[in-house]
């Protein structure tokens, strides 16, 4: 079954997600009904989504079958896969983060630049956007 | 919970002086008219603020506030805050993070702080329990501290607050409003009306939930903004580079383009071996370890914060590396260390200084020493050379300032007030109009930058005009330019070198930056199409408010903020001689890359074609007639006839 996984170093603590999820059901935006809230702790330097929810979005904005939150994470902290494909997804990010700083902040398949690994001499398109 | 609409804005009165405080709720055609955020806090600030106020005195007002789209996923926790500058001028600023929102869900778009206490406070708003709390516990602490010390006192996670640290306590020169830890606005002087208030913090938390007019089709709109500016599907090439990296990146690109101002500006380029190692490359590998946001903002990292990895300052941590730091605290003063360099930017944040007041001003001081009109008995026995100084008296000074101990005292006038004081000539080598320093953008390649730092009327600031590059516009039509109000030759436009239509494309940067600013929403954000285009943000604001304003209607509702500013300044008795670039921009030429100064021959045509695109008289800059009739400001013109202003 299809959840929604959250890579917590990546998450910056914008609250889009809680603050677009508050609103579904009843159109206001309050940040308190949102079934996904950011817990803010030491100082601004921890930023940790809590989902309490099982995927199924009361309504998706973005037309597909990705849950809301999913679709508008701007650093890609949030994604929507299989138990299995979320571990190959975070091993591929714990990869991609040594391999260059940048992923250090955004995930590699919200990249929109080709770039390429040490030793490779292609450059690599980004990865394609996973659920 | 209630359920708020954005139709009417409330402003909350707080009078220091007694104590007392009132709600207000403005009529609901100012929304349509002034729109919110700068708007608003510009009218109130014109009609309440009368001329000659000592800005120190009970009588100037700090406004606070947000707008319409704020507590909307599209606000990005912009703040607005307006008073009277201590420099006699307008003073507005913009700031981002959390605090816009949460003031929003209490229940007020506004907060208007009168009066002067006579011992330390702080402002407590929840919902619409409004206290007056005692701050004599944080007077004096550092913006971190004072964070630290307000989280565990008020135990709600969500709370959130702005406070000011030691340099606004001190009345420092440009000192700013901070909150967020990182996250400062108010340069032109709002820190130092707070700190003169005796108001340490303000706390808000609220309960209250906001209610798009139509959800729909604010979500359909939504949609539409998000795709020109998320980094995966933007048109702008800079988007993703800017939105991660940060501007940073362009320092090793400016030593070649001749953009960096070196050495107090005597040069524009600078080592490559340096520039290199203060650019974003390094920073990102090294030092940062951690995005942060503000409130909403689709772009994923443009702020980071950052620890110091190794060396004499082991362990700093700090937020915030952009565009203004290797500039002001790099190549101005000839500071290739980024250990440094992150540690004054850290410290500027932990005392609630201006960036660009201790860059300037540093480099200001460092050309005097090296002329000699400043001797190490004015220093204290520091050599302040570029590039040669001593680092841990240049860190300690940093305190000084903050504290206006010993020299410390003379540079935290600023560096106009210091030259004035010191004299000697001194007055040459300070880049700074209306009594405020430079920003990070370089002048004399850019013509409209050079204008708009100029004009502006809270004297050098980038919010006025960002990004002053062209977003793009190969991707509207020239019909479709015409429809959207914009009579332009593009080309010569963004012709940097040629004075030619600068004016006319200064005032479509203003007016249009204007309403980012009074949604309000952020003006980094200005990507792709929308500097040109505003219909995404139009659409938005329609949908959140229902209002159904007209295109052109919006529009004028940016230029009647401009003309507001500008208003502002006239009555205190400021024109067109004000209007000027400082003296080194002015008079010295920079050969290398065939920059000219920027003298009255080259000005003057320029400022003539801005005014008189704006409607304005082209020698009090006092707007005329019948503009104020078009913008329906024709209360102004009573106001401005009692104080003596000719309004033809």
């Amino acid at each position: 079954m299809k959840r929604i996984y959250i890579i917590e170093q990546l998450c910056n603590g914008c609250r889009l997600c809680e603050t677009f999820c508050s609103s579904l059901s009843k159109g206001v935006f309050s940040g308190q009904a949102g079934r996904i809230r950011i817990l803010k702790l030491a100082g601004e330097e921890k930023d940790i989504p809590m989902v309490n929810c099982d995927g199924t979005c009361i309504r998706s904005i973005f037309d597909d079958r990705r849950p809301t939150c999913v679709g508008l994470c701007p650093t890609g902290a949030l994604y929507f896969a299989e138990h299995e494909q979320a571990v190959e997804v975070r091993r591929q990010y714990e990869e991609a983060r040594k391999e260059h700083s940048i992923f250090k902040f955004l995930a590699p398949w919200r990249w929109p630049f080709p770039w390429r690994r040490p030793g490779e001499k292609k450059a690599r398109s980004a990865e394609k956007e996973i659920e | 919970m209630r359920i708020r609409e954005n139709r009417v804005q409330t402003v909350l009165r707080v009078d220091l002086s007694d104590g007392s405080f009132s709600k207000e709720e403005l009529p609901e055609e100012w929304t349509g008219k002034y729109i919110g955020a700068r708007g608003i806090t510009s009218r109130l600030l014109y009609d309440e603020v009368k001329k000659g106020t000592d800005p120190y005195g009970p009588e100037n007002i700090l406004y606070i506030g947000t707008g319409p789209l704020d507590g909307l996923p599209v606000g990005m926790g912009r703040l607005s805050m307006a008073c009277k500058s201590p420099r006699g001028t307008v003073a507005e600023g913009s700031a981002g993070g959390f605090f816009g929102p949460e003031l929003r869900r209490a229940g007020y778009e506004y907060l208007a702080i009168k009066g002067k206490s006579d011992k330390p406070v702080y402002l407590y708003i929840e919902n619409d329990n409004i206290e007056i709390r005692n701050a004599s516990h944080l007077w004096g602490l550092s913006t971190y501290e004072t964070d630290a010390a307000l989280r565990f006192e008020i135990p709600d996670p969500d709370a959130q607050f702005r406070y000011i640290g030691p340099a606004a306590e001190n009345l420092v020169h440009a000192a700013t409003i901070m909150g967020n830890l990182n996250s400062c606005g108010g340069r032109a002087g709002c820190g130092e009306i707070m700190g003169s208030k005796k108001l340490k913090a303000i706390v808000v938390r609220g309960h209250n939930g906001i209610k798009p007019h139509d959800y729909d089709a604010f979500v359909d709109a939504y949609k539409v903004f998000r795709e020109r500016v998320d980094i995966k599907t933007s048109r702008d090439m800079w988007t993703p580079v800017w939105n991660t990296y940060g501007a940073p990146v362009l320092s090793r690109l400016f030593p070649d383009l001749g953009n960096l101002m070196t050495r107090n500006a005597r040069e524009m380029t600078w080592d490559a071996e340096k520039a290199i190692n203060i650019s974003s490359e390094n920073f990102m590998d090294n030092y940062a370890y951690k995005a942060k946001a503000c409130w909403c903002c689709p772009a994923p990292s443009c702020q980071k914060l950052y620890s110091v990895p190794s060396g004499k300052y082991k362990g700093f941590k700090g937020g915030n590396y952009w565009a203004g730091q290797p500039i002001a605290l790099g190549s101005l003063i000839d500071n290739g260390n980024m250990d440094l360099m992150l540690v004054i930017s850290g410290l500027c944040n932990q005392y609630g200084l201006d960036i660009f007041h201790i860059g300037f001003t540093l480099g200001w001081a460092m050309e005097c020493f090296e002329e000699g009109i400043l001797t190490k008995a004015d220093t204290e026995g520091m050599e302040l050379r570029f590039g040669t100084f001593d680092e841990d008296a240049l860190v300690d000074l940093i305190g000084k300032i903050a504290r206006k101990e010993g020299f410390g005292e003379l540079l935290s006038l600023g560096c106009s007030e210091a030259a004035k004081r010191i004299g000697k000539g001194s007055d040459r080598f300070c880049l700074s109009v209306k009594g405020q320093e430079l920003e990070a953008i370089a002048e004399r390649n850019l013509l409209m930058v050079a204008l708009g730092v100029a004009v502006s009327e809270v004297g050098p600031d980038h919010t006025r005009w960002y990004p002053p590059y062209p977003c793009n516009p190969s991707l509207i039509t020239k019909d479709e330019l015409s429809n959207l109000g914009i009579d332009l030759d593009l080309r010569l436009a963004f012709d940097t070198r040629n004075p030619a239509e600068k004016g006319k494309l200064l005032r479509w940067f203003t007016i249009s930056r204007a309403i980012v600013e009074a949604l309000p929403s952020c003006v980094f954000l200005v990507r792709d199409t929308l500097g040109l285009d505003l219909r995404p943000w139009w659409n938005l604001f329609k949908a959140a408010t229902g209002f159904d304003l007209e295109y052109q209607e919006l529009l004028k509702a940016g230029e009647r903020l401009m003309n507001l500013d500008r208003l502002f300044n006239v009555r205190e008795g400021f024109g067109r001689q004000d209007d000027r670039v400082p003296y080194r921009i002015s008079h010295e030429d920079v050969p290398k890359f065939g920059y000219k100064k920027i003298d009255d021959n080259l000005l003057n045509p320029m400022l003539d074609e801005y005014y008189a695109s704006n409607g304005w008289d082209l020698d009090t800059t006092v707007p005329s007639f019948a503009k104020l009739i078009e913008l329906d400001l024709e209360d102004t013109v009573e106001d401005l006839w009692a104080n003596g202003i000719k309004v033809k």
